[in-house]
């Protein structure tokens, strides 16, 4: 560490941190002192590969299982995240649809929770902002408003989707994603491996493949395993931020801070920092989603060209949200889904269905015996969610009419859907979230929690692109 | 579920719990006993000679073969189940098919089946069968 006071700590390297940074360095000229501490270490892609190969690497040692870094007390709900450099882009799967403007007022629309206090209009400019960064593939004709085109063009469609799309328009559409349709200059296009957790042609955005020069400016310095666990408030303020880094205590002073850990993690700072928001670590969850498989007649399901190959809005946005949620569909393009009848082994497709859920307050994050370690208790699913699921498996057959359907068989409700949400609730006002419309904490002045933390409702939607044009939005207006 | 299919499981898993060293060593190798299945769950399709075998192989290299598992195996073998009824035969026959050109050649039943190594983006080049390497775009019709 080269100094013990900066303009600028930053907690994570995730896309929160990353996108966040990016625009503050693109505002603020001249000299800065900007340090990023990051918990875990960088273990590069090309590691990875290796490692998947069954090779050794002398850097799976970084590799950090998410169950050894949280205290999950419910041990069949899952919560899969990457710590280390890029944080949870080295996990994430690259789908990037936007939110529905009606997703950010869902109490005024539909009287259901709160509303945010940013809206879709709010953050249009820093969707796009960040789906150039991404180089996200997707059409032109999207369910939601949209400026300007997306940077690459839509992955093609299955017989299926081409269908589906006939039958409903901009309510199926191919998926926009940060997997690339094509190459670009450090990506490759997308093989439909279909395992985009690491993925093996490197398709897939990272923060590593971003070309963000995020962490390569001058004015950041970056320090790999400092484990943050307190901030020191002082009148309000976050004055130091207190970290462990080999072993050592250590702390350093910020004029700004900026957490941008995941859900768990910055609830956990703010925690055992004192914040006694009642909210703090509460209402966190993600969306529920379950796999349906779709057995066609004499059609198969060929020419997907990524993982999730399109999304249906059929379920999605209506009225139906004052009595139960939004679903929205994904058709997945897995190749372990065949058939082994003789003649039918691809007139199989496989959607996900991916259903919103609401921030209750019985599901919470808290503190634990370990000042590193976050206790996860997520204890249920709302009622509004699992009546969505009933309705949709009224209503599927009748969305599918247009194709030549065999028979549905509905899976089980998956373990995770790879999400962390809530925690940290945006609000207008202190008594019902955890920070405000820019993403600072409503009592510690100096101090932003981005993330889908700061997500006031879940929607159906991924949450990644969301979070990215908000930290876009949250450094713009502020700085 | 049927009274005769429930003394059959009921029979197997009280024969897991007392006897399994003998079920271990009497029951006939598991290899052998899963290429007679894809030999016979595929028999109308060429299987290149060796083919399953080779798949086999690997097969068990790659997954957990331990005493556990090889006890599943021949309860599977004893039970007589299929691919409907196990998912661990179903699981078997869907990555045998994976691992071969049978789907580059678009499953063409009159070519002979070839084993190329086991499916995994991470190891062949085999392409996820459904997508658009096999079936590019312009092949798709429109509908």
């Amino acid at each position: 560490m080269k100094y013990d006071h900066y303009d600028l700590v930053v907690v994570g390297t995730g896309f929160a941190s990353s996108f966040f940074l990016k625009k503050y360095l693109a505002k603020t000229k001249g000299e800065k002192k900007i340090l990023v501490l990051e918990k875990g270490y960088f273990y590069p892609q090309a590691e990875r590969l290796k490692v998947k190969k069954g090779e050794y690497s002398s850097d799976q040692k970084h590799d950090l299982p998410w169950q050894d870094a949280i205290l999950n007390v419910n041990k069949e709900k899952e919560w899969p995240f990457s710590t280390g450099y890029g944080g949870s882009s080295n996990c994430w799967w690259g789908c990037t649809p936007r939110f529905m403007p009606n997703d950010f007022k869902m109490q005024s629309k539909y009287g259901i929770a709160q509303d945010w206090p940013v809206d879709y209009n709010d953050l249009e400019q820093y969707y796009g902002e960040a789906e150039n960064i991404m180089s996200v593939s997707g059409p032109d004709d999207t369910p939601f408003p949209k400026k300007g085109k997306y940077p690459l063009p839509p992955h093609a469609f299955t017989l299926v989707d081409k269908i589906m799309h006939k039958t409903y328009g901009n309510k199926y559409i191919s998926q926009p994603g940060a997997r690339a349709s094509r190459s670009i200059t450090h990506r490759n296009g997308c093989m439909a491996f279909s395992t985009c957790e690491t993925c093996p042609v490197n398709a897939k955005f990272t923060i590593e493949n971003s070309n963000m020069q995020v962490y390569e400016d001058p004015r950041v310095e970056l320090l790999y395993g400092a484990q943050v666990y307190h901030l020191e408030m002082v009148n309000n303020l976050v004055q130091k931020v207190l970290f462990q880094q080999d072993g050592k205590e250590r702390s350093v002073k910020g004029e700004v801070v900026v957490l941008g850990a995941n859900p768990f993690f910055n609830a956990n700072i703010l925690l055992q920092s004192g914040d006694k928001n009642p909210l703090t670590g509460r209402g966190f969850g993600e969306q529920l989603g379950m796999q349906v498989l779709i057995y066609l007649d004499n059609m198969k399901n060929v020419g997907g060209s990524t993982w999730v190959n399109a999304n249906g809005y059929m379920l999605y946005d209506g009225d139906h949200r004052k009595e139960f949620a939004a679903c929205l569909i994904e058709a997945n393009n897995a190749p372990y889904d065949i058939r082994l009848e003789r003649g039918k082994y691809l007139n199989m497709a496989s959607f996900r269905m991916v259903f919103e859920d609401l921030p209750l307050n019985s599901n919470y994050i808290t503190t634990s015996n370990n000042p590193f370690i976050p206790e996860v208790h997520f204890k249920d699913r709302s009622a509004y969610t699992l009546k969505a699921v009933e309705n949709m498996k009224q209503k599927l057959p009748g969305i599918l009419s247009c194709l030549p359907v065999e028979r549905l068989k509905f899976l089980p409700p998956a373990s995770h859907e790879g999400h962390i949400i809530g925690g940290t609730r945006m609000s207008n006002h202190q008594k019902d979230g955890v920070v405000d419309q820019h993403l600072v904490h409503h009592q510690y002045r100096n101090l932003f929690v981005l993330g889908a933390g700061a997500f006031t409702t879940f929607g159906p939607s991924n949450p990644t692109l969301t979070l990215s044009a908000l930290s876009l939005f949250a450094a713009d207006k502020t700085f | 579920m049927k009274r005769r299919k429930f003394i059959t499981l009921a029979g197997a898993a009280a024969g897991i719990a007392i006897v399994p060293p003998s079920l271990y060593f009497i029951a006939p190798g598991i290899n052998e006993f899963a290429v007679e299945l894809i030999e016979k769950e595929f028999y109308y399709l060429k299987l290149a000679p060796g083919s399953a075998v080779r798949y086999v192989d690997d097969y068990f290299k790659s997954s957990a073969n331990n005493t556990l598992s090889t006890i599943k195996w021949k309860t599977t073998y004893y039970l007589k189940l299929n691919y409907e009824q196990s998912d661990r035969i179903r699981e078997l026959l869907k990555y045998y098919l994976l691992s071969t050109d049978f789907f580059i050649n678009k499953m063409d039943e009159s070519k002979m089946l070839n084993y190329l190594g086991l499916y995994s983006p991470y190891h062949s080049p085999l392409p996820n069968p459904y997508s658009f390497l096999i079936y590019p775009p312009a092949e798709i019709k429109e509908p």
